[in-house]
C-alpha cells in the first residue's frame, strides 16, 4: 500500500526533530573495538595452539581441536563470572563472532533459564541461540562437502 | 597479592610442563635454525651424507621456504620445512611440488615431507639429542618412527 509510505507534514517535522536529537551510532569506533578485541582473542588462541604444540603431542593440524575446546571453556567460565558480558558490551561483534561467542551463548541462556528448573529451563533453553549456530554450521558444512565431492568427482580439483 | 600468586602458579605450571631439554629446538619458532641433516642408520655413510647435503641445498633453493630440517633412516628421508608467511596460502601446492621434484631427482629413497611446525620441532630435537653419546641408534630410530607416525595423524 503506497499510502502508508507518505508522511503527513507533522510526521516529517517530527522525524527531522528526532534525527536532530538522536545519538549517532559510532560505527567506525565499534568496528575498531570489534577488530582489536576479536584480534586479541585470536592472539590468545594462537598462543594456546603453540602451547599445545610445544608441550603436548599435537601437530599444527591437530592442535586446533584442543585450542577451540579451551577457548570455549574459558569463555564459559568468564560468562559465569560475569566478565564476558562486559567484554561483549565493549567489543560487540568482536566478542560474538569468534568461537568464544558460542560458549557465551550457551552459558548465558543456561543462566537465564535456571529458575525454570533443570529440565524445562536449563535443558530445553541452553541451545536456544547456539542451536541455530550448530544447525546452520552442520548444514553449510554438508553443502560445502557436497560441492567438493562433485568437483572432485568431475576432476576439477 | 592474589594476582602475584596466581601468576607465579601459572608460570610454574607452564615451565613444569616443559619437556624440551634442548636449547635450540624451542627457539626454532622465532629464528632460522638451519640444522645440519643427520643420518640414523646407513650402510654408506659418506655417500648418504653427500646426498643429504644436496637435498638440503635443493630444498632451501625454493623461494617459498626458508628453513629445512632433514633426517635419514635407512631408505626413508624426512624433510621438515618452514614456509614463508604469505606463501602459507599455497601450502598444499608447495608440498606437492616439493615432494614430486624430490622423488624425481632421487628415485631410490622414500620421501616424507611436512610443513608442520611440530614435525620441524621434533626433527630439530632429534638432531640435538643425536649429538649426545648416550642417545643410541635404537632410541633415534624409535623417535624417528614416532615423528613419522605423528606426521600421518590427521585428527
Amino acid at each position: 500500500m503506497s499510502g502508508q509510505n507518505k508522511k503527513t507534514p507533522d510526521q516529517e517535522k517530527y522525524q527531522q526533530l528526532e534525527q536532530k536529537h538522536e545519538t549517532k551510532r559510532p560505527v567506525l569506533k565499534n568496528c575498531i573495538r570489534a577488530f582489536w578485541v576479536g584480534g586479541l582473542f585470536c592472539v590468545v588462541g594462537q598462543a594456546l595452539t603453540y602451547f599445545y604444540i610445544y608441550f603436548f603431542n599435537f601437530t599444527e593440524q591437530t592442535a586446533s581441536n584442543p585450542t577451540v575446546a579451551t577457548m570455549i571453556f574459558i569463555a564459559m567460565l568468564l560468562t559465569g563470572f560475569g566478565v564476558y558480558d562486559r567484554i561483549g558490551q565493549f567489543a560487540g561483534a568482536g566478542s560474538a563472532v569468534p568461537v568464544t561467542g558460542f560458549g557465551n551463548a550457551v552459558i548465558s541462556a543456561a543462566i537465564e533459564h535456571r529458575t525454570e528448573g533443570f529440565v524445562l529451563g536449563v535443558g530445553s533453553n541452553m541451545f536456544k541461540l547456539a542451536g541455530s549456530v550448530l544447525l546452520f554450521g552442520v548444514f553449510s558444512a554438508f553443502i560445502i562437502a557436497l560441492i567438493k565431492t562433485i568437483l572432485v568427482y568431475m576432476g576439477v580439483i | 597479592m592474589k594476582k602475584i600468586i596466581g601468576m607465579v602458579l601459572i608460570i610454574m605450571l607452564i615451565t613444569g610442563c616443559s619437556k624440551h631439554e634442548s636449547e635450540e629446538a624451542p627457539l626454532s619458532l622465532v629464528k632460522v635454525t638451519h640444522p645440519t641433516p643427520s643420518l640414523i642408520q646407513s650402510d654408506h655413510r659418506d655417500d648418504d651424507a653427500e646426498l643429504l647435503q644436496s637435498i638440503e641445498k635443493d630444498v632451501e633453493d625454493y623461494k617459498e621456504l626458508y628453513d629445512a630440517a632433514i633426517v635419514k633412516n635407512k631408505d626413508q628421508i624426512l624433510v621438515a620445512y618452514k614456509v614463508k608467511h604469505l606463501q602459507r596460502f599455497h601450502m598444499k601446492k608447495i608440498e606437492k611440488k616439493l615432494k614430486d621434484s624430490l622423488e624425481k631427482d632421487y628415485p631410490d629413497v622414500e620421501f616424507i615431507v611436512s610443513s608442520d611446525f611440530k614435525i620441524f620441532l621434533e626433527v630439530v630435537e632429534l638432531h640435538e639429542k643425536m649429538k649426545s653419546p648416550e642417545f643410541d641408534v635404537k632410541k633415534a630410530e624409535k623417535k624417528f618412527n614416532n615423528i613419522v607416525e605423528l606426521q600421518k595423524e590427521l585428527t
